[in-house]
């Protein structure tokens, strides 16, 4: 293989990879944190991307706008969803939950689908053109994309150090004895939803330049940030991290070669991994409560 | 047999022959749909036994396309008549299931749901990308099933066999919940760490529910088969699992045998006659589903369990025998 096929690769497999891990920590966040299996982790991402469309095409105004407004909006959904819907089936155990966000998502692929349509919105690029180091071509986007997934994570991981972090952590890890340690779970709650769906927002928003903006891009990251998740091990945010670049470079090389096929290829290498390394690639992940 | 078992009698042998009579009922399109319903119901029966031992499966439809797919493939390319292809299309998803599960049943509920999602997606995609299978466009057109000299051709007598499916995965079910394994996959249900702690072995026992819900499911395959004469990788999306979890829900989760066929008949019907357009259909199930996790969380038949039944006295001082 030769140099500029390879790093071509290596680039889409780490742009895919951020989108991976953004969504993919989200969803990891919420069930460490509040125990909910996020189903629409997905159609928050896929809502994120048509939202940036909206915004950057339909109103014109600039893309970094664009991106902010995705980044907010997806929060606040997500904090009306919880306020107005998951909090209150929280009683009824791990399988309602899942189930509401279900039907949520449901909502959200529809209602963009009879908002924006069947076909595929194009949002233009920032910096478009592509620049060449002796005879590699990267295309600028690309790189744009990887950069602010990168600048995302860092955002998360300090955020993960500062009170409401740690607080975050505390109920992930035992719910109870982060309550009697003064922790109010409720907001603890809404703000841990905020974080996850905003992930999905910005994450939909970074992407949809390079990939226009349809109505299954949500499905098809969320079976891989799924495959993320196994990899690194429920509730494990380093794990989550490492595995979705895993995933995505995996993805990307086998597609090359194999073609449709690709998700087979990371399939068989989860299930040979999983037989291995049961406990994840980064060993004990944190309990999920109520498993 | 007391007052209440004759009653309760009377009303089943009533809803068998509505059941029998709907054909003379109803015009083409309903039992269209309600040939649609019947093996949706089986789907939510396989669903809602392994959800008895706390595994809630998205791989369903893996399962269903693995079914429909070796009925069609055996009987264009074998030649072979369908029925035995049932047992064939069961003991490949036995087989192939045993294989993929032995990784992710013993790693708990939450690896097990992401793993089967993943084996949906997978699946679909080897059905449409290999060509052995026949690509995206789906198999050729099956021939109809026949027994003897009879044809299963007209929707009527392919509803029969949808019913006749039906029944045999119902007793099949009602015995297995009432034999012994039945009352270890509840004490694995209701607590974990509790069974374990007495002695069964959870993970061989979710691995045996799981396996016969695959054969199940299998045949729902095959039956799909043989009413739609053609297997395309389409039909087989993620979305039929997530219909099918929302029929366990409305229904009532905690009646597995009768909560699967109300919720598919009430999630399939009511939007139907709502008469709303076909964009807005999928939204109306779903706040359905959200109103009815909010309020009525135990379902529509836990729900006259607890609200209607004690109106009839004797009916709520009988203890419910079965099936809790």
């Amino acid at each position: 293989m030769d140099l500029a096929l390879f790093l071509q690769l290596l680039i889409n497999g780490l742009m895919s990879g951020g989108m991976y891990a953004m969504v993919a920590s989200g969803f990891t966040l919420i069930l460490g944190v509040m125990g909910v299996f996020n189903m629409s982790q997905g159609h928050f991402y896929m809502l994120g991307a048509y939202l940036t469309f909206a915004v950057a095409v339909s109103l014109g105004l600039p893309y970094p706008v664009a991106v902010l407004a995705a980044l907010a909006s997806m929060a606040l959904l997500g904090v009306l969803f919880h306020l107005a819907i998951i909090q209150w089936t929280i009683p009824h155990g791990f399988f309602h939950m899942m189930l509401v966000t279900v039907a949520f998502g449901t909502i959200m692929t529809q209602g963009s689908l009879l908002t924006f349509g069947y076909d595929a919105q194009v949002v233009p690029a920032m910096f478009p053109g592509s620049f060449t180091i002796g005879d590699i071509t990267l295309n600028r986007g690309k790189l744009l994309v990887i950069v602010g997934a990168i600048i995302v994570m860092v955002a998360l991981y300090y955020f993960m150090k500062t009170k409401m972090g740690t607080a975050m952590k505390a109920a992930a890890e035992n719910r109870e004895v982060a309550g009697l340690q003064g922790i109010n779970a409720k907001r603890v709650f809404w703000v841990t939803m905020a974080v996850g769906t905003g992930l999905c927002g910005i994450a939909g928003a970074l992407i949809v330049p390079i990939l226009s903006a349809t109505n299954v891009m949500g499905t098809n990251v969320f079976i891989r940030s799924m495959l993320v998740v196994i990899i690194g091990g429920t509730g494990s945010m380093s794990g989550a991290l490492l595995a979705a670049f895993l995933v995505g470079i995996i993805e990307s090389f086998a597609f090359q070669y194999i073609g449709q096929l690709n998700l087979l290829a990371i399939f068989v290498f989860v299930a040979i991994l999983m037989f291995f390394r049961p406990g994840g690639l980064l060993g004990k992940p944190l309990p999920i409560p109520g498993q | 047999m007391s007052k209440t078992m004759k009653i309760m009698m009377i009303l089943l042998g009533l809803l068998v022959v509505l059941l029998i009579a709907v054909p003379w009922l109803v015009n083409p399109y309903v039992l269209q749909v309600l040939i649609l319903t019947v093996t949706y119901s089986m789907l939510g029966l396989a669903f809602a036994f392994s959800l008895r031992v706390g595994l809630p499966r998205f791989d369903i439809t893996a399962w269903w396309a693995v079914g429909a797919y070796s009925t069609a493939l055996l009987m264009l390319k074998a030649h072979m008549s369908f029925w035995p292809t049932i047992l064939i299309g069961g003991i490949i998803a036995v087989v192939l299931g045993w294989v993929i599960f032995i990784v992710a049943v013993p790693r708990g509920m939450i690896a097990f749901l992401m793993f089967g999602m993943v084996v949906a997606m997978a699946m679909q995609q080897i059905f449409g990308s290999v060509k052995f299978f026949g690509g995206w466009g789906g198999t050729g057109l099956v021939p109809n099933v026949t027994i003897g000299s009879f044809t299963f051709a007209n929707k009527p007598e392919l509803y029969y066999l949808g019913l006749f499916f039906l029944v045999v995965n119902l007793l099949v079910y009602y015995y297995l919940y009432n034999s012994k394994i039945g009352r270890a996959w509840n004490a694995i249900g209701s607590s974990l760490n509790l069974a374990s702690a007495v002695g069964v072995n959870v993970v061989r026992y979710r691995m045996a529910n799981v396996l016969i819900g695959n054969f199940f499911l299998a045949m729902a395959g095959s039956y799909y088969v043989a009413y739609s004469l053609v297997a395309v990788p389409t039909t087989f999306g993620f979305a039929n699992s997530i219909f099918v979890m929302m029929y366990i829900i409305v229904g009532g989760i905690t009646h597995v045998l009768s909560g699967p066929l109300v919720g598919a008949v009430i999630i399939t019907f009511v939007p139907e006659y709502l008469r709303v357009a076909k964009e807005y259909e999928s939204i109306i199930t779903a706040v359905i589903t959200i109103l009815i996790i909010i309020f009525l969380p135990m379902g529509i038949l836990g729900w006259i369990d607890r609200r209607v039944k004690p109106w009839f006295t004797r009916w709520g001082k009988e203890e419910r025998k079965v099936l809790t």
